[in-house]
């Protein structure tokens, strides 16, 4: 199944799989930097889509997903992106929304859950952590990656 | 005198009395393909290994102190028989001719410089303008007391030679059987107390006397403990006290913030040998430095000194204040540091990548972990082993399916 033909099985997802990073918001997209744009597959704006249903309304909810084929991977990966302002007021709100994320993927968003994955916080301004701070490595331990203002996906995941 | 000669001294005059941002511009020259760098009154050069910090600050150290440093080797009887190549085997260290190519060229605040007429003409009375504390350090305490600049054959470099030649001359501000830590007149009482705490716990480091010849030894300061000498320091300790009795020098005990006609202090890689709670100490003593108003210059490869930039620069944008400065380090809010944050947080730091693939170097002062330019937010790839080991982790959890839960 390709990342496409899940969001299309998923509920209230269907037909929100967009080409590119098309279903990125204008001022989002620069926080994106494939290495190769060509590989990547597509992209769905989570957050938008579930934003009318009652259930979901008032939940933390996670930005966007992008699908990105590496060289090195058989089939696509997803990209699990929110982003958010970086800084210590904001982490209980990131975390909430990935615990939003990991419920949603475990009951309507199943389909997508099959898929190999990260979760990353990218920082919509300035990153008011220090890179090699013990936050970073906190948010690791829960699956969460901070990448700073720009997330860079490269060839090979390795 | 030549015109690029009084232009260059004219150039550090200005430097040094209007406090004009000194610029210097580098083209081929060792592994340094492009270097412009604008120092600040911290400037931070990092990088990888051999991609010309060491070079860029040496190189500065011998356009700043020309005449001085003819001179030391003049009095050593170092003769490179005013062939310039030779000069740079000498100054450099042995091998080190291979710097220089036909089109090398170095530019100081716009003006050329050309460096082997500065040597071959350069004469004056002037003094030393810069202390430059090299990476090699260790070497001049390696048998225990400071050799003589003409111990060290003309392999060594320069700075090593001269450091050494300094910390000897200052042994004679101490008596035969002086303690060198702690002394009162030293030091802050704050930086004497963070440094025994993190570096000397226990201990006084002591001149003694053995078979007629003086050496350092640490002494335990309870009970009847013996003389420790330099072999058995731990590796911090032995990297550490030639880093201390070059402040020592720098922070004269007379009241004068600065040693007297001395602007500029280079300090290679400060953290060597250090756990993270002594580097702490040390740039602060460095701040000290900034604060008296010596310009400063450091290499490292610690991501906690530029952490400690990142949040100056980061605390500075954002109005703090300087008690939050010191929580930075940790350290008693005591009026003294509290004056010297103050002090800190009005001056400028710097901090330059030098790229190892493009052999340029890159101003990344801001230390932008949003910057479009990876050098730049993996702050010149000091934050690279952290950021691949907590993707790594991150992406383990995340595909595990695993209990972990935010």
């Amino acid at each position: 199944m390709t990342a496409e033909q899940a969001v299309d099985a998923t509920p209230h997802l269907k037909g929100k799989w967009e080409e590119g990073l098309q279903a990125l918001r204008g001022g989002d997209k620069p926080h994106i930097r494939a290495a190769d744009t060509r590989a990547i597959t597509g992209s769905v704006d989570v957050d938008s889509a579930l934003a009318r249903l009652p259930e979901h309304a008032q939940a933390n909810r996670w930005d966007f997903a992008i699908g990105y084929q590496h060289e090195d991977r058989d089939a696509e990966c997803l990209y699990w992106v929110e982003l958010h302002t970086a800084n210590d007021s904001q982490v209980d709100v990131v975390l909430a929304k990935l615990r939003w994320l990991l419920r949603w993927l475990q009951g309507d968003g199943k389909a997508l859950d099959a898929f190999e994955r990260d979760f990353v916080w990218v920082s919509s301004g300035a990153t008011n952590y220090t890179l090699n701070g013990p936050q970073r490595r906190a948010f690791a331990d829960f699956a969460l990656r901070q990448t700073g203002g720009i997330l860079r996906i490269p060839l090979r995941r390795q | 005198m030549t015109n690029e000669v009084s232009y260059l001294e004219v150039s550090m005059k200005i430097i040094r009395y209007k406090r004009v941002a000194p610029h210097l511009k580098v083209e081929n020259f060792g592994p340094i393909k492009g270097a412009d760098v604008t120092f600040g009154d911290l400037t931070v050069c990092v990088g990888p290994q051999a991609t010309g910090k060491s070079i860029l600050l040496q190189l500065l150290k011998l356009l700043v102190d020309t005449p001085h440093i003819k001179r030391e080797f003049g009095r050593a009887g170092v003769d490179w028989q005013g062939q310039f190549l030779a000069f740079l085997d000498v100054y450099f260290g042995e091998g080190m001719r291979s710097l220089w190519k036909p089109e090398t060229r170095i530019q100081l605040n716009a003006a050329a410089i050309d460096l082997p007429q500065r040597v071959e003409q350069s004469r004056s009375n002037r003094q030393e303008a810069m202390f430059f504390i090299p990476a090699q350090r260790v070497l001049a305490l390696r048998d225990g007391w400071p050799s003589a600049f003409n111990f060290y054959d003309a392999s060594v470099p320069y700075t090593v030679r001269e450091f050494s030649e300094q910390l000897r001359l200052l042994m004679s501000d101490f008596g035969a059987e002086g303690t060198l830590f702690p002394v009162p007149r030293r030091l802050k009482e704050e930086f004497r107390e963070l440094l025994q705490e993190h570096i000397f716990p226990g201990f006084e480091l002591k001149i003694d006397t053995q078979r007629a010849q003086k050496r350092l030894v640490l002494t335990s300061k309870e009970k009847e403990g013996g003389s420790l000498p330099v072999a058995v320091w731990s590796a911090g300790q032995r990297e550490f006290v030639p880093l201390l009795l070059g402040l020592y020098w720098l922070m004269v005990p007379a009241g004068a913030p600065r040693r007297r006609g001395v602007d500029w202090v280079v300090v290679e890689e400060l953290e060597m040998g250090l756990h993270p709670r002594a580097i702490s100490v040390v740039m602060l003593i460095l701040f000290e430095l900034m604060a008296r108003g010596y310009r400063v210059c450091i290499s490292t490869h610690s991501p906690q000194v530029l952490d400690a930039i990142w949040a100056l620069q980061r605390l500075k944008e954002h109005g703090a204040s300087p008690p939050d400065l010191l929580r930075v380090f940790d350290v008693p809010q005591t009026p003294p540091l509290l004056q010297l944050a103050q002090e800190v947080m009005k001056r400028q730091a710097k901090v330059y990548y030098f790229d190892r693939s493009s052999g340029t170097t890159r101003d990344i002062s801001s230390l932008n972990s949003s910057a479009e330019e990876a050098g730049e937010s993996g702050w010149g790839g000091l934050t690279e082993f952290s950021g691949r080991a907590s993707t790594a982790v991150a992406r383990a959890v995340a595909n595990s399916r695993g209990k972990a839960q935010p």
